[in-house]
């Protein structure tokens, strides 16, 4: 038995959504309260005026409003299309440039690179240099170099001056 | 034989954009959802409108439709959003552009004096009442009018309770109190 009136649950049971338990403690509490009894039964008659009033609303042309309902639609996804279109397209028109550019790059390194060999390292430029330097004494004699064809002349090689300064010396 | 599908499942279409289940969930649903939404607004041009509304909403998040209440539920709850933001925002407008009143529309058509029908008198009766009814129901709070139109319109009390995400019990406060001012303004009839 409800010690108050279970007036929320009138309404809930007079459209038998109540189960168990509860359905048979209101029931039990209506037994014995004409008020409840009187509020069923009112809550009832308005819920089912209010039900009238609701299926008396005149309902439009349910094909015109389906076209309807097509075109809003369709006209809703045709600005997002519209918006992604132009982005889209210079998306990929700004790639494209980014890539032939790399591309370009890459064959410009790559064709400079054999006419510009990396140098010898240090150690090795100053070697070569220094045996250069120790020909030139040689390649200042040339003019005798040059006649002597034969082997056992060598002796003249060896006796020549270093450098045209002591070849000038040993002349005067 | 053709087994009908659940809404659930015609949803479920509807998210991989299957036009043709739309067009079925549409078709089960427009005359609930105007009737609803026009019970709520109060008139037929808004109450098209955010039908439709709902409709589109129903479409593009289809995908979030999980299955915890039913698609019935889950409908009703953008419908009934979407009416009472509505209602919100042109109560707020009303405010400050005072409309005139339905009477005084120039394109509403004058009411024939000469009419050989006269109707019955309950005829008139029940128009004082569908019009006093329906001005009680404006004076509602929002979530209150709302919850009597689910229920008349069929929904439980749970149902009602998670289209207006509020508990159960909550729900049976909100269908009570409604019903107890619309018969009052019934009783002044």
């Amino acid at each position: 038995m409800f010690e108050r009136h279970p007036e929320t649950a009138l309404i809930p049971y007079s459209r038998g959504e109540l189960s168990g338990d509860e359905r048979a403690r209101v029931e039990a509490h209506l037994r014995g309260c004409d008020r409840c009894r009187g509020l069923v039964e009112s809550s009832s008659a308005v819920l089912n005026a209010v039900g009238q009033m609701m299926s008396e609303v005149r309902e439009p042309d349910w094909i015109a409003y389906r076209a309807e309902l097509r075109r809003k639609l369709a006209a809703r996804q045709e600005p997002r299309e519209a918006w992604w279109r132009p982005r889209l397209a210079w998306g990929w028109r700004s790639l494209a440039a980014v890539g032939a550019a790399a591309i370009a790059l890459l064959l410009i390194v790559s064709i400079r690179k054999p006419l510009q060999p990396a140098g010898p390292p240090m150690d090795q430029i100053a070697m070569e240099s220094e045996l250069k330097g120790a020909d030139i004494g040689l390649l200042q004699n040339y003019k005798v170099v040059e006649h002597l064809d034969l082997l056992e002349n060598y002796d003249v090689i060896e006796n020549l001056p270093s450098t045209p300064q002591q070849g000038n010396e040993k002349s005067s | 034989m053709q087994v009908e599908l659940s809404d659930e499942e015609l949803c479920r279409q509807v998210a991989s954009r299957d036009a043709h289940a739309f067009d079925l969930l549409v078709e089960r649903y427009q005359a609930r959802a105007f009737r609803l939404a026009r019970s709520i607004l109060g008139n037929d041009a808004d109450a098209h409108d955010l039908s439709q509304d709902a409709f589109i909403r129903l479409y593009e998040s289809a995908h979030k439709f999980d299955g915890r209440s039913s698609f019935s539920t889950w409908f009703h709850r953008i419908l009934v959003n979407l009416c009472i933001d509505q209602q919100r925002r042109s109560k707020w407008w009303r405010r400050l552009v005072p409309l005139s009143g339905s009477g005084d529309d120039d394109d509403t058509p004058p009411i024939d004096p000469a009419s050989d029908d006269p109707g019955p008198d309950l005829r008139i009766i029940e128009s004082e009442t569908a019009g006093e009814l329906r001005a009680a129901l404006d004076r509602l709070s929002p979530n209150q009018r709302a919850a009597v139109l689910m229920q008349a319109e069929g929904l439980s009390s749970k149902e009602i309770g998670q289209v207006l995400k509020c508990s159960e019990s909550t729900a049976r406060v909100h269908v009570y109190r409604a019903v107890t001012e619309l018969k009052k303004a019934m009783r002044n009839v």
